[in-house]
């Protein structure tokens, strides 16, 4: 009979009781393994740039300035928070925090930048060994000092005729 | 054994055709064949030996051997085996003979591979453009290897319009989409309405390309696909990653640990406990109902959190990589995921009590959206819709993936065919995956979570997988390739299949069943639309959103 | 003076209580369905949003939408006015019965006049809908006052409302029957859950409504809001009349208190339901107007 499931579901509503939680006003507390905004310590990395080398959304940049100086950079646009620079840094120097509230309108206030001093072979000299594994994979695109060849992170370029390019990395990446 | 009497029965029949057979695995067959006799083989395969068909794919081979290939691929369930018939085609401008004159199943996906690479379907019943957008123009095909991920196409025209068919005699339009407050994505049905009665429909689609397939064949690698398979689908993102995995691992020959397929089939069957009461709300929501909307979502929001806890966020689980998964499961989350399930199955089975013995629930899922057995078949309709028909198919079952083989649970079946049917068949399917989880929690070995990868993947194998997704069979073909990424990944959404089969279940039914019937296939759109599109950015602010805007409603208009 | 004084404070009360009672629905609703709900002033708020917005005239006759987005309250206001909310009504022989059918009737129409208007697909359809609705359902209402007239014998409005099916010994089969019909058809009258068929959000688009926005949608909504209130106020006074001889502050304060009973039956029953598809619904009245028709005969012969 209808009646009787139109009070049974009447019982299974009100037996809950009212479930809306007070956010923002007392936030239930994260669980441990929440993957939150990826927070990078510049003292613990070693510049080896696994994390861009696996980041999916090539969203981690690296800048040789020059032999000693290497510039790593977070840009936080399109990360999808999945994890994978926190899983394969090999010092720990990537953490996923508990932090989910990143909306904002600058889009650098998500932008972390890390300037390590690479130092050098005691035996020859040099920071870097030439054909490294990580440049035999040939994951091109990551490199903000190779952005003209081969890009991901691209450079919008007009579709119709007559409409202004727009060098969004730049923009970006300046201010 | 029952592999090889297939392959004798199509040797017996069609001799010389049959050019070269593979067995990659113990349950996938690969067989090359003639492309003149595509279609005699197929229409073998699917009237005299009962294959289902699952989908149509297109490759272009032609850096490796030269040619052009179609992949047409059937499943024998009740022997357990996925096929895949390809034909190899030479030429700049191939044409292979459609099939879709025989299997209606196969229209969408001839359609597509055409406008993806080229290939014309000669004899196809409703060669329409399905895929590219409008403006697109001819002869610049995104899928062919010669093609930039990224190139943006000369003579691309922004004011060309859609073209609809003829309206029917008698019938007035109603558009259904592609705004409409009942589904969250965009898809346009112009419906043909006689009074209240539809009498025909046309469906547009693939508004919500995002280039997928292309991305994974040029930029990323085979350990970030994974990550972006998940964003395939916002509710079947699980199944995505897994499956492709699956896929990469068939055709690279890798073995994964047990205690890692244990864990992905339990985060699969967790994703369906989440799906389901979802899917229920939301068919309620459609008919009017929100008190069993709000309900079921309440019910179902432990299960969001049991995911968070174990993977660190709600959906995106991120578990999957090729060879194994990245999260594990420790003896304090496996007693939380135990009191999560018990208090879910007490709250359903109250839910399940008060919704089966509905009148007023019953009254307009009855009789509605009706798709029954013969249509299942033609149009290779899978998930709850053939389920609810009676079709007996579970890719957990008969396509054994994960940890499936060593679980025991039934398949429901129902056999009203109609969207009521679909909500029982849903509603029971959760008791069975309450039963997997706890099976395999029990079950779960101790071991490594990844396997070992030493080398690099062998390229130029070919990997099928089907696995179940909350809608049914989930299809993922990966052909392996060189550079760290694979040659050609195809994802088969279940959608996609269900889709083709909504303008059969809407005729002659009234306008008011048109949501709970589209509902009733619980439509995925983001899993049906994922190829290449124009990477347009939408970073300044371009007259380009205007313009679209505008050319949708020109559309539109009436 | 008095008729002045009178339709002041009906009118008064119906304006200021019809978004008190939508609030109370709503937050009622929302228990129901185990959430927090919006706070009870809400639908307050939402009015004055919608009255600061800027008023567009989209949709093929945007004379006639401004025409018909007033009307529904206007009549509603007036119809508030000849009902007895505690007290005499303010226009009582100003009208009689059938003053109030016809007026109850020309509201219905202006939903007509909306969609109309706005002459998109989906107002069409939801007029459609609306018409076929109306067809079967306001002849209930009349059947009812009707009945009412039968028992006392004329068709003066304080007469008739004042409980008059209940004949002259307070307890005729008749007026039972009719109280109950009446309540089973009740949710149609003020369009809520199972039968909110012509304004079916997620089917059609809010129907009629597609093309307003800004003010002219304020108003509809206000219509909705008082239509609740003044149909309750109207079986009320038709149906449960007890309680309405007792000196004034206690009488208005009782009236009140039982449409607030009746708005609290009518959210119940809309939680509690799916939406009906108008053939299904269509059927349900017919089914009711047979019966009432059938009670009417009986009253005229004195059950």
């Amino acid at each position: 009979m209808s009646v009787m499931s139109k009070l049974k579901e009447v019982a299974v509503c009100l037996n809950a009781g009212r479930v809306t939680l007070p956010y923002p006003a007392d936030p239930k507390p994260v669980p441990e393994r929440f993957r939150g905004r990826p927070l990078f310590d510049s003292v613990k990395c070693i510049g080896c740039a696994g994390c861009a080398n696996n980041c999916p959304s090539r969203e981690i940049l690296i800048l040789d300035v020059c032999q000693e100086i290497r510039v790593l950079t977070y840009l936080g646009r399109r990360c999808t928070f999945c994890g994978r620079c926190a899983e394969v840094c090999p010092e720990k120097a990537v953490t996923m925090s508990k932090e989910f509230e990143t909306g904002t309108d600058k889009i650098n206030d998500l932008h972390q930048r890390l300037e390590l001093f690479m130092s050098t072979c005691q035996r020859c000299g040099r920071c870097f060994k030439g054909q490294s594994p990580l440049e035999a994979l040939k994951m091109k695109g990551y490199r903000v000092d190779d952005l003209a060849n081969d890009r991901w992170v691209f450079k919008s370029t007009a579709y119709l005729k007559g409409q202004p390019g727009l060098d969004d990395l730049t923009i970006e990446l300046e201010g | 054994m029952a592999i090889s009497k297939k392959i004798q029965q199509l040797k017996d029949k069609f001799g010389p055709a049959i050019q070269q057979v593979d067995i990659p695995g113990d349950n996938r067959l690969i067989i090359y064949i003639d492309p003149a006799s595509v279609k005699p083989i197929c229409q073998y395969l699917f009237r005299d030996m009962n294959g289902r068909y699952v989908i149509s794919i297109g490759c272009d081979d032609r850096p490796y051997s030269g040619k052009f290939q179609v992949l047409h691929n059937f499943a024998f369930d009740p022997d357990k085996i996925l096929c895949s018939i390809i034909s190899r085609l030479s030429g700049d401008k191939p044409k292979i003979d459609s099939i879709s004159g025989i299997i209606p199943g196969a229209n969408w996906a001839e359609r597509e591979i055409k406008d993806m690479f080229g290939i014309e379907p000669v004899g196809h019943p409703y060669p329409k453009r399905l895929v590219l957008p409008d403006g697109w123009p001819e002869g610049h095909h995104p899928l062919r290897k010669d093609v930039p991920w990224n190139e943006v196409p000369e003579g691309f025209d922004e004011t060309r319009e859609f073209s609809f068919d003829e309206t029917p005699e008698g019938c007035t339009v109603v558009p259904f989409g592609p705004f409409h407050p009942t589904l969250d994505e965009p898809e346009h049905f112009r419906l043909y309405v006689d009074g209240e009665f539809v009498r025909g429909c046309e469906y547009r689609g693939f508004m919500v390309h995002r280039g997928l397939e292309k991305l994974s064949e040029t930029v990323l690698g085979y350990n970030d696909v994974p990550m972006m398979a998940e964003r395939v689908c916002g509710i079947c993102g699980c199944v995505h990653s897994v499956a492709y995995c699956q896929a990469v691992e068939a055709g690279a020959g890798i073995q994964v640990p047990a205690r890692a397929e244990y864990m992905r089939t339990i985060m699969l069957e967790i994703e369906r406990l989440h799906s389901h009461p979802m899917w229920v709300g939301l068919a309620c929501h459609l008919v009017g109902f929100d008190t069993l909307f709000m309900q079921a979502w309440r019910i179902r929001e432990p299960i969001m959190w049991l995911a968070e806890k174990i993977t660190g966020n709600r959906k995106t689980y991120g578990l999957s990589l090729v060879g194994g998964v990245r999260w594990d499961l420790t003896p304090e989350l496996k007693a939380e995921t135990r009191s999560v399930l018990d208090k879910l199955e007490s709250e359903w089975i109250a839910v399940v009590s008060a919704v089966s013995k509905d009148k007023n629930i019953m009254a307009r899922t009855r009789g509605v959206g009706i798709a029954d057995k013969s249509l299942c078949k033609e149009m290779g309709l899978v998930g709850p819709v053939a389920r609810a028909a009676g079709v007996d198919i579970d890719c957990r079952r008969d396509h054994p993936y994960a940890a499936y083989d060593k679980l025991d649970f039934k398949v429901i079946i129902s056999d009203t065919a109609d969207v009521w049917g679909r909500l029982i068949v849903r509603m029971n399917e959760v008791f069975e995956s309450i039963k997997i989880i706890r099976q395999a929690l029990d079950k779960m070995p101790e071991g490594p979570l990844m396997a070992e990868i030493t080398e690099e993947l062998p390229a130029g194998r070919l990997g099928m997988t089907s696995v179940e997704a909350p809608r049914g069979e989930s299809h993922h073909i990966v052909i392996t390739g060189d550079d760290n990424r694979p040659r050609r990944w195809r994802v088969r959404a279940p959608t996609y299949q269900n889709l083709q089969g909504i303008p059969a279940m809407i005729k002659d039914q009234r306008l008011a069943d048109m949501q709970i019937s589209l509902g009733g296939i619980d439509p995925c759109m983001s899993c049906t639309d994922r190829m290449e599109t124009i990477d347009i950015r939408t970073g300044a602010k371009k007259v380009w959103t205007k313009a679209e805007l505008l050319s949708l409603s020109r559309v539109n208009k009436g | 003076m008095n008729m002045i004084v009178g339709g002041a404070v009906n009118i008064g009360m119906v304006l200021v209580l019809a978004p008190f009672f939508q609030g109370v629905l709503r937050k009622v609703t929302a228990r129901i369905q185990s959430r927090q709900g919006p706070p009870v002033k809400q639908p307050y708020l939402d009015l004055l949003k919608l009255l600061g917005k800027e008023d567009i005239e989209s949709g093929e006759a945007p004379v006639l939408q401004r025409f018909a987005a007033y009307l529904p309250l206007a009549v509603l206001l007036t119809v508030a006015c000849l009902v007895p909310m505690g007290f005499q009504a303010p226009l009582n022989g100003s009208g009689d019965a059938i003053l109030l059918v016809l007026l109850l009737t020309l509201c219905g129409i202006c939903t007509l006049l909306a969609g109309l208007a706005s002459g998109s697909t989906y107002s069409l359809i939801g007029i459609n809908r609306e018409m076929m609705c109306m067809m079967t359902l306001e002849p209930l209402f009349a059947v009812a006052i009707v009945m009412g007239a039968i028992q006392k014998g004329s068709l003066r409005l304080d007469e008739v409302l004042s409980g008059a099916v209940y004949g002259p010994t307070g307890f005729a089969l008749s007026g039972i029957a009719m109280l109950v019909i009446m309540l089973l058809a009740f949710q149609a009258f003020v369009g809520r859950a199972p039968f909110d068929i012509s304004e079916a959000e997620t089917e059609i688009m809010e129907g009629a409504l597609i093309e307003y926005s800004g003010p002219k949608l304020a108003l509809f909504h206000y219509a909705g809001m008082a239509k609740l209130v003044v149909y309750s106020a109207l079986f009320v006074s038709l149906f449960l009349p007890w309680g309405s001889q007792l000196p004034l502050p206690v009488s208005f304060v009782l009236f009140w208190a039982k449409v607030l009973v009746m708005v609290l039956l009518v959210t119940t029953v809309a939680a509690t339901h799916a939406r009906y598809r108008i053939d299904q619904a269509i059927r349900y009245f017919a089914i009711m107007l047979v019966v009432s028709l059938v009670t009417l005969a009986a009253a005229s012969y004195g059950f």
